[in-house]
């Protein structure tokens, strides 16, 4: 059965035709489905485009295509609708959560996937339960422990304590919590049920006598970890990268709740409030929306392949 | 999820030995645990807490399960509507598997099951009434059939639609490769933009795309997303009141977005599904003369099953959940025909500033989707076919 098992691309091995619709007019009409299919992905993107590029006079009238390309348009969403700074932050806790997953979830998923620990079932199928439960049940104790309403003040931000939140510690945890600050918007994330899942599969299926012969030259589980396992995973690593860069990139009601100023406000809120905003400007909204949707689509393009295999994968064997 | 565990051999029976392993692994864990503990878990203990509170910004007085009251209005109300919905699971059952060793089986089964049906109608009705006539604060309860017509209008379109796409791109085209990537583009697209174009293309002006599509085919422009009116209204003329007037066009709207975002993943799943369906059975069907549609019918849906069945899970929870796209499309003037479960929650907490009425809204909304889930798992879990 192997054999005809195909890949994931949905390629079956040499199917005899029979069952496959061969007749040029058949073809012609599947052609033309799939093409008016493309169509309505593709009229979205072309519109938002297009329309970033208007005049604004142009953008409210029935217009398809700008005549002259207002490439102008971009510097002024930048500089004056604030997305150059959005932006930047977007990327920089992006890639900080996107780094806090790898390395907290690879370290999990070993130890999950190769080592025996007392409570390791119990506390694996805890995580995945995770899984299940929606952001508006999680998110409002989440909001009290990031303003610090939890622990904060009743506990560390007692006046007779005053002198002790000047260290260091202070810095880390102010009395007035996390809010618009880049560990409110990162942290949170950094703990992944899903790329635990995803990886563990992945080490456990790697040889144990690779771990016997490390282990003969004195190696510990982390130096196996670190110099056997990590470079022979790294198509799962990558594929957790990119789900997790997605799912960082695109986060929206959490960074809306623990944001009340521009100094870490993503692209996806700052997109949100320009929307909302009633005197904006459509054109510069397409831009801003442009801005957004680019670094996604760049990823995509490069890891297409490494894409589609993680989301079937983890989609028919998850 | 076919999660093995993984063969190992047996460590050393030195103890410290195995001390020191379990030290290792519990440092190896720590970080993602207590992160997941902490903003997972521990979230919904103190949801929980919270609920039972009147906690508004400040924590206030112990006030146990007023919230709730406050929510579902009448407690024997909500025990005759969860009855009623029983009911339903019940009639589906008998119609499905009783009396299946009879002679006359598939009749008396329908005939009770037709019963059941109608008794769960009523009973659910009946209990609904009770619980919208009770409730101090509507706005919870209101969310629901809003979220049920969301998931509704949402998933069996994008399901077969994924599954068309799917099935032409099985054939044997040219340029596959690039037809699925395009048509997998929306569901990358991050929600917050996608929805921010939308919005203007789903704009009541006349020169909005949509407006321009539908100017296409002769008819006047439409509100869209500002149209509170119910589409049976808009379609057919007629005045119904209540939850078989169907959702309102601006919801509409945004069931044309999440169309747009999810059926290329559907279609990419599929395929994947499609492409592992055993070559044999295909020649079997050959030889034994089937025709393409008896073979798409006896083979390749009950062999596809098992990812249907995935996939409507996945879509079903994510259309419960869904918050990002709507929050972002919803206007003023579509007057809370758009606002699902989760967009009253969120607004409860942030406009109401509700935190305690919030989070007992948040804990029902979690029991309702536990319990959804348990009964696809059952019902449907069972029919599918696993080859």
């Amino acid at each position: 059965m192997a054999s005809q098992v195909s890949t994931y691309e949905g390629e079956p091995i040499d199917v005899s035709g029979k069952y496959r619709i061969q007749s040029s007019a058949g073809m012609f009409a599947l052609y033309a489905l799939l093409v008016i299919g493309v169509a309505v992905v593709i009229v979205p993107f072309f519109w938002m485009l297009m329309t970033s590029l208007m005049t604004l006079g142009e953008s409210l009238n029935r217009a398809w295509i700008p005549a002259v390309p207002q490439w102008d348009n971009y510097i002024r969403a930048w500089d004056e609708a604030n997305f150059g700074e959005y932006f930047v932050n977007s990327i920089i806790i992006t890639v900080v959560t996107v780094f806090g997953i790898l390395i907290m979830s690879t370290l999990a998923a070993y130890a999950f996937a190769r080592i025996k620990f007392p409570g390791r079932e119990l506390i694996f199928a805890l995580l995945l339960t995770t899984l299940m439960i929606p952001e508006s049940v999680t998110m409002i104790p989440n909001f009290l422990g990031i303003r610090g309403d939890v622990l904060g003040p009743t506990l560390l931000c007692a006046p007779g304590n005053a002198e002790f939140m000047t260290t260091i510690w202070g810095t880390f945890f102010p009395c007035d919590g996390w809010i618009n600050t880049l560990q409110a918007l990162s942290i949170p994330f950094m703990g992944s049920a899903f790329s635990i899942f995803l990886l563990r599969q992945f080490f456990a299926q790697i040889p144990w006598e690779l771990w016997d012969a490390a282990r003969i030259d004195g190696a510990g589980h982390l130096r196996f970890l670190v110099q056997i396992v990590l470079p022979n995973s790294l198509a799962p690593i990558m594929t957790v990268a990119i789900f997790a860069f997605i799912g960082a990139w695109n986060s929206f009601l959490w960074p809306l709740i623990v944001t009340t100023e521009d100094t870490w406000r993503p692209l996806a809120v700052g997109l949100y409030n320009f929307v909302t905003d009633a005197g904006s400007e459509l054109n510069l909204m397409m831009a801003g929306s442009v801005i957004t949707i680019v670094p996604i689509l760049i990823l995509y393009f490069f890891t297409q392949k490494q894409f589609t295999e993680g989301i079937v994968t983890s989609g028919l064997k998850g | 999820m076919a999660v093995q565990s993984p063969s190992q051999p047996s460590p050393p029976a030195f103890s410290g030995v195995k001390f020191r392993e379990s030290l290792t692994a519990y440092l190896f864990i720590l970080p993602a645990v207590a992160i997941i503990a902490l903003f997972g878990l521990f979230p919904i203990g103190y949801s929980l807490y919270m609920s039972l509170y009147d906690w508004i910004v400040q924590q206030g007085d112990f006030i146990g399960f007023e919230h709730y009251q406050t929510i579902l209005g009448d407690l024997p109300g909500t025990i005759a509507f969860a009855a009623g919905l029983s009911l339903f699971v019940v009639a589906y059952l008998v119609w499905d598997r009783a009396f299946k060793q009879l002679d006359n089986g598939k009749l008396i089964a329908g005939a009770v099951g037709a019963l059941v049906l109608i008794a769960g109608g009523f009973v659910t009705s009946f209990g609904w009434g009770r619980m919208i006539e009770g409730t101090t604060n509507a706005d919870f309860l209101l969310g629901l059939p809003i979220t049920l017509y969301y998931a509704i209008f949402s998933v069996p379109v994008q399901l077969s639609f994924g599954l068309i796409i799917a099935y032409l791109l099985y054939q044997n085209i040219k340029g596959k490769e690039v037809f699925r990537m395009l048509y997998f583009l929306p569901y990358v697209t991050p929600a917050v933009a996608a929805a921010a174009v939308f919005r203007t293309i789903f704009s009541p002006r006349e020169t909005s795309v949509a407006n321009q599509a539908v100017g296409l085919f002769g008819l006047e422009p439409l509100r869209w997303l500002q149209d509170a009116r119910p589409i049976t209204e808009i379609l057919f003329g007629v005045q119904w009141e209540g939850f078989w007037a169907g959702p309102s066009l601006a919801l509409m709207s945004i069931v044309f977005l999440g169309w747009w975002m999810y059926t290329g993943y559907n279609a990419v799943i599929f395929l994947a599904g499609l492409g592992s369906i055993p070559r044999d059975l295909y020649e079997a069907a050959e030889i034994d003369g089937a025709n393409q549609v008896q073979v798409f019918r006896y083979i390749t849906l009950p062999l596809l099953s098992p990812v249907t069945f995935y996939l409507s899970v996945i879509a079903f929870i994510g259309t419960f959940k869904a918050f990002n796209t709507i929050y972002v499309m919803r206007e003023r003037s579509a007057l809370g025909t758009v606002d699902t479960a989760s967009i009253v929650i969120f607004d409860t907490f942030r406009a109401g500033r509700r935190y305690g009425l919030a989070a007992a809204q948040a804990i029902i909304l979690f029991i309702i989707i536990l319990a959804m889930t348990q009964v696809q798992n059952k019902i449907f879990g069972e029919k599918v076919f696993y080859g």
